[in-house]
């Protein structure tokens, strides 16, 4: 009778932050320091209005001074905690989880969705250009960035297919029925 | 009180035909796949859907994205147990015990007690709605500009302290730079641009709508395809129609769930998650058992999924009192009530009373449908989890285009969803919260437009948002909320106090 229990799954707070993560946070800390920073001379500089007689303490650039200069003493905090932290192989964990290949496949649909946003649409009309990315997007996925990959006689009808059905539903339902615009 | 049960039961009545439960029965159940999804929350759905109830009656819209909101939050449930992936982040505390129950072979148990608590915690949800929305909204038309300055900062700053798990500072950072963005565009007090750069269509700001696709969108696109492990379906052979005996076994719990999935959902920007996580950490110190959280405990699942769907209602009472989000799907529900001309608020039961007890009934139908719907249709919503991610994003970015697009029918707004989303991948993957920073866009303006219109008011003095009483209130709050997420204070001050040492903080 005696049923193996399996261990409990942990709660997200009881897990350590790996070095990576130590050496990713020193990198955000600067690059907000150096963003609130800008938004900061952004603020101070910005026009005051005095010409309009306005009072100074309403002056547009009063919120984005004090927010940035909030997000700088964050950036600080951040970036020298991240100092203070022993992290032993650090940037090269951090390195290794950017060419790893779920980085790489994140890599690849930002590709593709950028050549389908920022190129196809508006170039093509718009039931080719998504045509073309489900196509694409199925392909990749499928038959060469997946494990084990499909055979590409299994995975050209289906991609083709639901390349079809997409641009033909999304396009008759948003323009017929819900009558919007589409790019 | 008697003149809330008529408007209540008005509610009810003006639901009571055919088109409106149609739109409940197909909008609960497109809610329900969205959530069982992975990779597809009741965020992003609603805020894809905003641009399908474009065209519709405002109450009808309103209507489908509240149905689409609740029945997400549950539908996740379905994947966390089969599949021990959360559908949506609020499911998360649900695989700790819904897979565990699974794999004993009481996968039909489980998705049973599931659907039965959610029902239970949304219906606790819904009574604190009916009864505290009424009362708040009045003490809300006490507030003045100081108040609502603090109010925006105090969302905010909860906000980053409650969902950025243990690392309160990357939650602020991230409800700071949703405050920033906030600011691109033309400022309502002196109508001058800030931020815009010469650029003509940042002159309006950047939309609320294509951030939130981008950010809950994109964003869990890029995420979900990261993944390359792919989970396996576990079977179930057993009832899903749970006894009630094992329903109400757990009633304190249920009651107990529900309460703190309420509160966590009037608390500004904090979402079903830390209401799932908030309800099973007391759960936990609670139980007769506490040995079996975490290995298929009946009262864990209970107290996970009566504690997220209890903030589904109770995130709506500072939404419509307040025009404060009480989550991230809130968010955009008072974007889509704009869009609809519904003016949430303190002045909400002034100029339309009715609107609350509409959405009440709502989630009244919304729950009831969940419950026929969750315990009928376990094989067909079986067959959806089976669709392979590969397919389902690539029709899911093309949603997310044409949602970004088709409200102000701009490509910008598309660019502006793809950088949100870059930008909220990027962020997540470095543990910093998205809901802080959509809290912060929405609550920017009020925040900026009080701060600059109390000064005005007194020629520059800043006394008044201290020396008033609720300015002090929410002010001292803050400050304390600030100070306790330091660790060298919240240490010393948790010293002072051996009860406090006792527990563990727990999650949320």
């Amino acid at each position: 009778m005696a049923q193996e229990l399996p261990d409990p799954a942990p709660l997200p707070a009881d897990e350590a932050v790996p070095p990576a993560m130590i050496k990713a946070d020193l990198a955000a800390g600067i690059f907000f320091v150096v963003l609130a920073t800008a938004t900061l001379v952004g603020s101070w500089t910005m026009d005051r209005l005095e010409a309009r007689r306005i009072n100074p303490m309403t002056a547009p650039g009063l919120v984005p001074g004090l927010l940035s200069a909030a997000l700088l003493v964050c950036g600080i905090i951040l970036t020298l905690r991240s100092l203070r932290i022993p992290a032993p192989e650090g940037w090269r964990d951090l390195g290794r989880a950017i060419i790893s290949s779920g980085a790489q496949r994140a890599g690849a649909v930002l590709v593709l969705t950028l050549i389908y946003s920022l190129v196809l649409v508006g170039l093509l009309p718009f039931w080719l250009a998504t045509g073309v990315f489900v196509f694409a997007f199925v392909l990749v996925f499928e038959a060469w960035l997946a494990a084990p990959r499909q055979p590409l006689l299994r995975t050209l009808p289906w991609a083709f297919g639901l390349a079809v059905v997409t641009a033909a539903v999304v396009t008759l339902v948003f323009e017929r029925l819900f009558l919007v615009r589409l790019p | 009180m008697f003149d809330g049960l008529g408007l209540l039961a008005n509610g009810i009545s003006h639901f009571l035909n055919p088109i409106s439960l149609f739109n409940i029965v197909w909008a609960t159940l497109l809610g329900i796949v969205i959530g069982a999804l992975p990779g597809l929350t009741a965020t992003m759905g609603v805020a894809l859907l905003v641009t399908l109830t474009y065209k519709m009656a405002p109450d009808q819209a309103i209507l489908v994205l509240m149905c689409i909101y609740s029945g997400a939050i549950y539908g996740g449930s379905r994947t966390a147990i089969l599949l021990a992936i959360p559908g949506t982040p609020a499911s998360a505390a649900t695989t700790l015990d819904g897979h565990p129950l699974a794999l004993q072979g009481k996968a039909g148990l489980a998705m049973g007690l599931a659907t039965t608590s959610s029902a239970l915690g949304t219906v606790i949800g819904i009574v604190a709605l009916a009864l505290i929305a009424p009362l708040l909204a009045e003490a809300a038309l006490k507030f003045g500009t100081y108040e609502f300055f603090w109010l925006a900062l105090f969302g905010v700053i909860i906000s980053g302290q409650l969902t950025a798990m243990d690392d309160p500072l990357k939650g602020y950072m991230a409800g700071i730079v949703g405050l920033l963005v906030a600011m691109v565009g033309m400022e309502t007090l002196h109508a001058h641009q800030r931020f815009t750069f010469g650029i003509a269509s940042l002159g309006g700001g950047v939309d609320l709508i294509p951030a939130m696709v981008g950010a809950f969108g994109f964003a869990e696109i890029l995420g979900v395809m990261k993944r390359t492990a792919q989970a396996r379906i576990v079977s179930s052979s057993d009832r899903v129609v749970p006894k009630l005996g094992e329903v109400f076994k757990y009633w304190k719990t249920i009651i107990r769930s529900g309460l703190i999935g309420t509160f966590v959902g009037i608390v500004p920007g904090v979402g079903e998650d830390v209401g799932a996580w908030a309800s099973y950490a007391a759960a936990k110190r609670a139980s007769k058992e506490p040995h079996m959280f975490g290995r298929g405990s009946q009262e864990g699942l209970i107290a996970a999924e009566t504690g997220n769907s209890a903030v589904v209602p109770g995130a709506m009472i500072p939404t419509l009192t307040l025009a404060l989000p009480g989550s991230a799907a809130a968010a955009v529900l008072i974007a889509a009530m704009f869009i609809h001309g519904i003016r949430p608020g303190p002045l909400l039961m002034t100029e339309s009373p009715e609107t609350l007890y509409q959405i009440v009934a709502v989630l009244l139908f919304s729950t009831l449908a969940i419950l026929v719907l969750g315990l009928t249709l376990t094989k067909p919503l079986l067959t959806v989890l089976a669709v392979p991610r590969e397919r389902l994003m690539a029709v899911v970015y093309v949603l997310c285009v044409v949602g970004s697009f088709a409200i102000t029918q701009r490509l910008f707004d598309v660019y502006v969803m793809v950088g949100f989303g870059i930008a909220g991948f990027i962020l997540r993957e470095m543990k910093f919260p998205m809901a802080p920073l959509v809290l912060g866009i929405i609550l920017g303006d009020l925040l900026d437009l009080n701060l600059r219109r109390g000064l005005l008011l007194t020629n520059g003095d800043p006394s008044p948002f201290f020396t008033r009483p609720i300015s002090a209130v929410i002010c001292g709050v803050i400050i304390v909320t600030i100070l306790m997420s330091i660790p060298a204070v919240s240490k010393r001050v948790r010293a002072l106090l051996p009860s406090a040492r006792a527990q563990s903080p727990g999650q949320g």
